[in-house]
């Protein structure tokens, strides 16, 4: 399907401006943008569609029947346990968005203006990159031994002779749910703040600080606002995993905390796709609309 | 680019196996069949087969390929992951092996073919249980979905279910057990007795019960009538009203703490119990085995109640024809014929086909196994592990004594979506 | 900035990135510790001996699953992807570097893929596919899935690089009779090649770690994540942990090897 529409487009690629020479009014771009333009048409755009369509159908004990039906909208919007979901996962969100913020900020900060030479920047940023690199299952399965009962912290405690007894709510609990979500996604913060923090030009600085500018001052007026970009594309990273995240809730609280992505599972294990559907779509939507809302603050495509 | 033509080679690889195994299969077919047929072994037919880890056990293929020639392709998922491949990519498998209570589901979606009773070779010697419902002809048919109800079809291309047993069989039942809860002896100090104990608050923070709703629902049923709360007419199949009391019931234990957690996957129910972290919990035979073999008490408690029972079975794909087809029966019939049941039992589930399985378990295994006798000597699991020692008795005893006091088996209900919903809003709560 | 002696400031910092860092290993390193587990030990602690019979099982056919394959599948996957997200991800950079209609709209198009949920994908690719009555598989729709996936990262990278990418560079190799091919081939691309394998590196990683979209798309075979997944249910071994040990330091190394491209790329460059 793809392959007579791919095959101009990497030729021209491959002689760009040539082709730009002869060009009536630059059809190259439009060549250029096609393999991705395809793409996310046939991998995006068309199974978004599909879902949306599923979920106004009908369906019974086994089968989906097309229809246009509303009660999968009703069903989902009219539940109390919807909202308490929502609510729950947007609390996750939010706890794990300053945390993450407030941890990848300073990370960055550290990396972009306290190491003098770029080599060493280099090194520790891939430090700081190289656990991310293990399969996310098993790192967050490796926080179990660490916070159990009988874990590495809890057994030291005692031993030391801290607490009594061991702490229960290190593990399977909401506070073990944002522990392994910002060990998991912080990276996704501190990577766009550090490259948007190693494009501020020093000059700025040096002229806020023979201005009489303190440090804080520096800061606040001069680097944070220049990092919003940064922020922005981090923000965006981590509000969207931690709202499509199913894993790490089922298996940080022992099953014991909500998720929407979650609730859309119990639905999709017993089959019943247009009610998970209705609920995919009321989550596109809601992440869509918070995208939207941080768009509007920064234009990440002018500050990029 | 590439994925169009890999598809296309990936198509045209396979149909050219289907031609060059028809001769093949034709030549087997004519051939008496005693024994199995190394036949197979040229024509490099595969078959692909998916299922939970509990079953799809590499050495189970290694062994296939070894007797029959065929190439089993085996791929493990979770349990839902397995609904949802069973449903939604029909394309992708040749052999489903799924559990019976998600066959009410999948099957009437139309994916599955129903196998004709007279292909199956040992049709005869398979457990009652999955064709009346009775592992004893006095005995009583349990709660819940029963294999033998979804069982059977009425034609071959019937996606209803059949009241009584027919020529079309939706799936070969091959594995099941009873389950129950696992304790700690060491940790609990008392006697177990009952499905109620697990809600003692003397065990506040330290129980745990399945998460996978379907099931779920089940223990959390035997553990409400245990407690005297309510009387099912059936707990697999609950009305609105049994939902809402036995999940307002969860949801009030779970707000007390009572529970450290719940489990959806083999090896969390097993670092559960042997981390120290739950004392009593819904478990599976195997999982308290695979505790015990790292040198911790635990015990698969029978209790008055009675167990939870569940099963699975292998149902072959509808696109399933010709060759293939013929390679498909002839690999359930070797299934059946004794090797794997000797295996499964030797992992504390049980084989549907005893007969032939007991040909290939030593006496002394089949004693500790089935009979519920002392084992004479050392107990070993199939890959060679010290399992239990001599003197041993299994927890439970015999299989007549185990899978006879069945109260239910794992359900899908009528209600399902309600019950969804509700079980959503427990875990929300 | 950088000034003559480290202020408090810098201690400070000093102590929350060691803190930072010691946060991001520390679980690691109780998988590194568990994957030398004895031979009877578990998934948790204590230790029941030392050894190395996790890492030798590694390469052993295990009771269930099958580590080989998948690796071999993801490995695979991973290339797979990386090519074509660096191949579109430049021709998409090259593509914004000018006006064209439409070109908002595809922008958005790559923001939403990123934010797009992943399971809702997984769920409408795999349903599409059945709905067409194509054969899942992870050659196909898993790959188109992992490709929603890292394509937007690509092309924000190359966005990001294009928009500060001076033109001078070009037209003073136009002023000097280089062909458009050659001023592509040789200023623009030597400059712009270590974003390019930034890129790359990206998109395996992305892929050899993904799993919601891959859960419905993959087909008749497991990547890695899946098979993981799978295998935890039945007995499970710190043999997973040793798989973790091993895929660490398999990183490190593809890091190690990325990096001394970029230096190796650079170096010929300062030559030139």
């Amino acid at each position: 399907m793809t392959v007579a529409l791919d095959r101009p487009a990497i030729a021209a690629a491959a002689k760009p401006a040539r082709r730009r020479r002869f060009a009536f009014g630059g059809v190259t771009p439009y060549l250029q943008s096609a393999p991705l333009a395809l793409i996310l048409s046939a991998f995006l755009l068309l199974p978004i569609i599909m879902i949306v369509v599923v979920s106004f159908w009908d369906y019974d004990f086994a089968a989906m029947y097309p229809d246009f039906l509303t009660t999968n909208y009703s069903d989902v919007l009219g539940s109390w346990v919807t909202w308490k979901t929502y609510l729950n996962t947007i609390k996750f969100a939010a706890i794990v968005w300053a945390l993450t913020l407030c941890i990848g900020f300073w990370v960055a900060y550290f990396l972009a203006f306290h190491i003098r030479t770029t080599a060493m920047q280099m090194v520790l940023f891939l430090v700081c990159t190289v656990p991310f690199l293990t399969s996310n299952i098993i790192r967050m399965i490796s926080w179990i031994p660490v916070l159990g009962r009988n874990g590495l912290i809890n057994s030291t405690l005692v031993h030391l002779g801290l607490v009594p007894k061991p702490i229960e709510w290190l593990l399977y609990s909401e506070f073990a749910v944002v522990l392994a979500m910002v060990h998991l996604y912080t990276l996704f913060m501190v990577t766009p703040i550090f490259n948007t923090l190693m494009r501020i030009d020093r000059s700025l600085v040096e002229a806020a600080r023979d201005a009489g500018a303190s440090g804080w001052q520096v800061l606040w007026n001069v680097i944070i606002p220049l990092a919003k970009p940064g922020m922005a594309i981090g923000t965006i990273f981590v509000v969207t995993l931690v709202m499509a995240d199913f894993s790490t809730v089922q298996v940080m609280s022992g099953g014991q905390s909500a998720s929407v992505a979650l609730m859309m599972k119990n639905q999709m294990s017993l089959l019943q796709y247009p009610a998970a559907a209705a609920n995919a779509v009321v989550l596109l939507v809601l992440v869509l609309l918070i995208v939207a809302g941080i768009l509007r603050i920064v234009d990440i495509r002018k500050e990029l | 680019m590439t994925n169009t033509t890999q598809t296309k080679a990936g198509i045209s690889r396979r149909s050219l196996l289907k031609t060059g195994a028809a001769a093949v299969g034709l030549a087997a077919g004519s051939g008496a069949i005693s024994g199995f047929p190394t036949i197979w072994a040229q024509s490099n037919i595969t078959l692909r087969q998916f299922g939970t880890g509990v079953s799809n056990l590499n050495a189970i293929a290694d062994k296939c390929k070894a007797d029959l020639g065929i190439t089993l392709e085996m791929t493990a998922t979770d349990s839902d992951a397995a609904a949802q491949r069973a449903v939604t990519q029909p394309d992708s498998y040749d052999i489903a092996d799924i559990e019976y209570w998600i066959c009410k589901k999948v099957f009437p979606s139309g994916v599955l073919q129903p196998m004709d009773v007279s292909k199956l070779k040992y049709y005869d010697e398979l457990v009652p249980l999955f064709k009346t419902g009775k592992l004893t002809p006095d005995s009583v048919i349990a709660q819940g979905t029963a294999p033998h109800t979804v069982g059977y079809v009425d034609a071959q291309d019937s996606k209803t279910f059949a009241k009584a047993p027919t020529n079309w069989f939706t799936m070969v039942p091959t594995i099941y057990n009873a389950d129950t809860l696992g304790i700690r002896p060491d940790l609990v100090g008392r006697d177990i007795t009952t499905w109620a104990d697990i809600m003692d608050p003397a065990f506040k923070g330290k129980t745990a019960i399945l998460n996978i709703p379907s099931i779920g629902i089940m223990d959390a049923a035997m553990i409400m009538e245990a407690t005297g709360n309510i009387k099912y007419a059936d707990k697999g199949n609950m009305t609105k009203d049994e939902i809402d009391k036995t999940i307002d019931f969860l949801i009030k234990a779970k707000q007390a703490g009572q529970f450290r957690a719940f489990w959806k996957s083999f090896d969390e129910s097993v670092n559960l119990m042997a981390s120290g972290e739950v004392v009593i919990q819904s478990m599976w035979s195997p999982a308290v085995a695979a505790v015990r073999s790292k040198g911790i008490a635990c015990r698969f408690q029978p209790l008055k109640e009675g167990y939870r029972s569940w099963g699975g079975g292998l149902g072959l794909a509808a696109h399933l024809k010709g060759a293939e087809l013929d390679a498909a029966y002839e690999y359930i019939n070797w299934y059946t014929s004794g090797w794997v049941g000797g295996y499964l039992n030797r992992q504390g589930y049980y084989s549907a086909n005893m007969v032939s399985a007991k040909k290939f378990m030593t006496e002394d295994e089949w004693g500790y196994w089935i009979e519920g006798k002392p084992a004479k000597g050392e107990i070993k699991a199939p890959d060679g592990t010290v399992m239990e020692k001599a003197g041993a008795v299994r927890d439970g005893g015999s299989f007549e004594e185990r899978m006879g006091k069945v109260a239910c088996w794992n359900s899908v209900m009528d209600e399902d979506r309600y019950m969804v919903k509700r079980w959503n809003e427990f875990i929300a709560a | 900035m950088s000034p003559e002696k480290r202020t408090v400031g810098f201690y400070v910092l000093a102590v929350f990135f060691t803190l930072f860092v010691l946060f991001l290993y520390g679980p690691l390193s109780a998988i590194l510790i568990l994957s030398f587990q004895g031979e009877t030990g578990g998934l948790t602690f204590p230790l029941n001996g030392v050894s190395l019979h996790w890492f030798a099982n590694l390469f052993e056919r295990q009771a269930v699953g099958d580590f080989g394959g998948s690796f071999k599948r993801s490995l695979v996957l991973g290339v797979m992807v990386m090519i074509v997200t660096v191949v579109v991800s430049l021709l998409a950079g090259l593509a914004f570097r000018q006006k064209f209609r439409g070109a908002t709209a595809l922008f958005y198009l790559a923001v939403a893929s990123l934010v797009v949920p992943s399971i809702i994908i997984s769920l409408g690719i795999g349903v599409v596919f059945q709905q067409i009555g194509f054969r899942p598989a992870w050659y196909t729709s898993a790959f188109g899935a992992h490709l929603t996936w890292t394509l937007p990262f690509g092309v924000l990278i190359m966005f990001a690089v294009f928009n500060r990418f001076s033109p001078a560079y070009e037209e003073a190799a136009r002023d000097l009779g280089a062909t458009s091919w050659q001023t592509f081939a040789h200023v623009v691309l030597p400059m712009i090649a270590p974003s390019l394998i930034g890129v790359g590196l990206f998109g395996f990683t992305l892929s050899y770690d993904e799993f919601a979209r891959t859960l419905m798309t993959s087909g008749t075979f497991n990547t890695l994540p899946l098979e993981i997944y799978g295998m935890t249910t039945n007995v499970t071994t710190p043999v997973l942990y040793a798989l973790g040990t091993v895929t660490t330091v398999f990183s490190f190394l593809v890091i190690l090897a990325t990096l001394g491209a970029i230096l190796y790329v650079g170096r010929r460059r300062a030559r030139a």
